[in-house]
């Protein structure tokens, strides 16, 4: 027997109808189908019992996140298993009920290998190096104190998020909507520490990596992952290397001792277990810049695999992130009777700087409400949103949710392709069953 | 007594009315004995109180690769640098699709892979791992 339930005994099952007989006995239709013997093993777990695939295609995926097992990780809550060497681990719908991402279902993407266990701060620095005036080498009391703590609120969202809704679909980590979260993160700003090294004239571009590595050959992306910014993008004025994430530190998984925050940014750039700092005189050609995260040089970065063949696509790295929302409750796993006063609840948020409106459609997309939007934490933080609706008649529902950011951006109602799998930011629809009530 | 016969079964009958009022059709006390898997709560590792911030080692949940020709050669050379979760999280792909993964491996990321193994790997994921051929 595979399952850690134990079936119950005739004993149990004969204490039970004891118990509840009167009751039994007063309804007397539900007699019909009480059980007045042990369940027997079933050769097929019912239907309300089956584990989800363990994959999808050729078509999209249809589930909210990825469809896969839960699977526990250190100082992790059980997550939605991607895969396990590297880790890549995603959140759970029912987390993004609030602005803020509990460090423990925060999601997890490491691109390599060999990624660390434990981290001795009698040995760890934060280096800054390459074009710089004076080379520093950063212990963690130093890099607390030297500098003004700040503290930011800010989606880190893979720019591989939901990549398993792309037709055709695309190889790559087959994220549901859950490779994201927001969290308080709390450090020093990078501008600070770029001008403790200074930043010698004729400089380009910064460049961050971590402490992990892969086992492939020298020189190559299977080696090291390295990420760099170009120094006159204003991103760098906003950017932080994070010590705590949400008032604690780091979780191994998420990068501890240090991160680097990139607001409005995607998570590709957020470069975790934080060790050198880099100043480069030209710009950064390894393969994570120069072949991987990029996106076609085109409106929402929308491409076609005819096009990608043909070779005419300019691509660009990836950068901002476009304004999305989501529909959290009710997530479609429980019908509702008519007549129930819902508060359809969910998040929003845009990489162009804050959400400016969530309107919410129960007709599939006919007509739309404007929802109640929650507290603004900032401009780079999830917005939680709202809205009453008591569906009256018992059908089929489905709901939609559009987001506007302050730059007047609005979520389409069409998906996107390219070969990457990124910037997937179509309006979420979602079912909702409601039931005759009477 | 006849009017006693009449008035217990009257009460009775209401009791009845009532207890169906009262209570709604229900169904209960259904169990199975095969639900999903259980997961276990992992306890905290203990701490010591030196600079060193230890998080354990990370688990390895492998997967059940489909049988046949090709597999050892997977195990053998994919898993060096990664788990083969890398190919059964995919969505199924064609044989081709596939062929340029494994190609992808060899010149983008300098996996050492021969020619004839390689063949040998893109056969076993072009039959196996495609939407005609996937079983699980």
């Amino acid at each position: 027997m595979k399952s850690g339930l134990v079936p119950s005994s005739k004993k149990t099952s004969r204490r039970n109808f004891i118990r509840t007989g009167m009751l039994a006995a007063a309804a007397a239709p539900a007699l019909a189908a009480w059980p007045t013997n042990a369940p027997q093993p079933a050769e097929q777990p019912p239907p309300n019992q089956q584990p989800a695939p363990e994959f999808t295609g050729p078509g999209a995926n249809p589930y909210w996140t990825s469809p896969g097992q839960f699977a526990t990780y250190p100082q992790k809550a059980p997550l939605i298993l991607l895969t396990d060497r590297p880790v890549q681990l995603e959140t759970p719908r029912h987390y993004f009920l609030s602005t803020v991402t509990p460090n423990d279902a925060f999601f997890v993407r490491w691109h390599l290998q060999t990624i660390p266990n434990a981290v001795d701060l009698k040995e760890w620095r934060l280096h800054v190096e390459g074009n710089v005036e004076r080379t520093l080498a950063l212990s963690f009391p130093e890099l607390v104190t030297r500098f003004k703590t700040v503290s930011i609120a800010a989606v880190n969202q893979c720019s591989g998020n939901s990549r398993s809704r792309l037709q055709p679909r695309v190889a790559g980590g087959q994220w549901g909507n859950g490779a994201m979260g927001n969290a308080a993160w709390t450090g020093v700003r990078l501008r600070e520490i770029l001008d403790a090294a200074g930043v010698k004239s004729g400089s380009v571009q910064v460049q961050f990596e971590g402490l992990d590595r892969g086992l492939g050959p020298r020189g190559l992306g299977s080696n090291r992952f390295m990420k760099s910014l170009e120094l006159t993008d204003p991103v760098i004025d906003v950017c932080v290397v994070a010590v705590a994430m949400n008032d604690e530190p780091l979780p191994m998984l998420n990068g501890f001792p240090a991160r680097l925050i990139v607001p409005g940014y995607f998570a590709t750039y957020w470069l975790k277990s934080l060790s050198s700092i880099r100043i480069l005189d030209m710009p950064d050609d390894n393969f994570w810049m120069k072949q991987a995260y990029r996106i076609p040089d085109t409106p929402r970065g929308n491409t076609t695999p005819e096009d990608m063949k043909s070779g005419k696509v300019v691509t660009i790295p990836i950068t901002k992130m476009p304004v999305r929302s989501f529909l959290i409750s009710p997530d479609g796993s429980s019908k509702i009777p008519a007549g129930f006063p819902l508060r359809l609840r969910g998040i929003a948020f845009s990489g162009y700087g804050g959400v400016k409106k969530v309107e919410v459609s129960t007709d599939d997309a006919a007509n739309w409400t404007d929802a109640q939007l929650g507290p603004d934490a900032g401009a780079y933080s999830f917005r939680t949103w709202s809205l009453n609706w008591t569906p009256k008649t018992a059908g089929r529902y489905l709901i939609a949710v559009r987001a506007t950011d302050t730059k007047g951006n609005v979520q389409p109602d069409e998906g996107v392709w390219n070969p990457g799998g990124y910037l997937w930011n179509k309006i979420e629809h979602q079912e909702i069953v409601v039931g005759e009530a009477s | 007594m006849r009017t006693l016969k009449w008035y217990a079964m009257t009460i009775l009958a209401i009791c009845i009315l009532a207890g169906r009022g009262l209570y709604a059709d229900f169904r209960a006390g259904v169990y199975t004995p095969t639900g999903p898997e259980t997961i276990h709560q992992i306890l905290p590792a203990t701490a010591s109180t030196d600079a060193t911030y230890d998080a354990g080692q990370y688990p390895i949940y492998y997967p059940e690769l489909a049988a046949g020709d090709g597999k050892d050669d997977v195990e053998n050379n994919c898993e060096l640098c990664h788990s083969p979760r890398y190919i059964t999280m995919q969505p199924v792909m064609s044989a081709q699709a596939w062929s340029d993964e494994v190609n992808k491996m060899r010149k983008t990321f300098g996996a050492s892979i021969p020619d004839d193994t390689a063949q040998k790997i893109i056969q076993y994921l072009g039959s196996h791992y495609t939407p005609e051929t996937r079983k699980r």
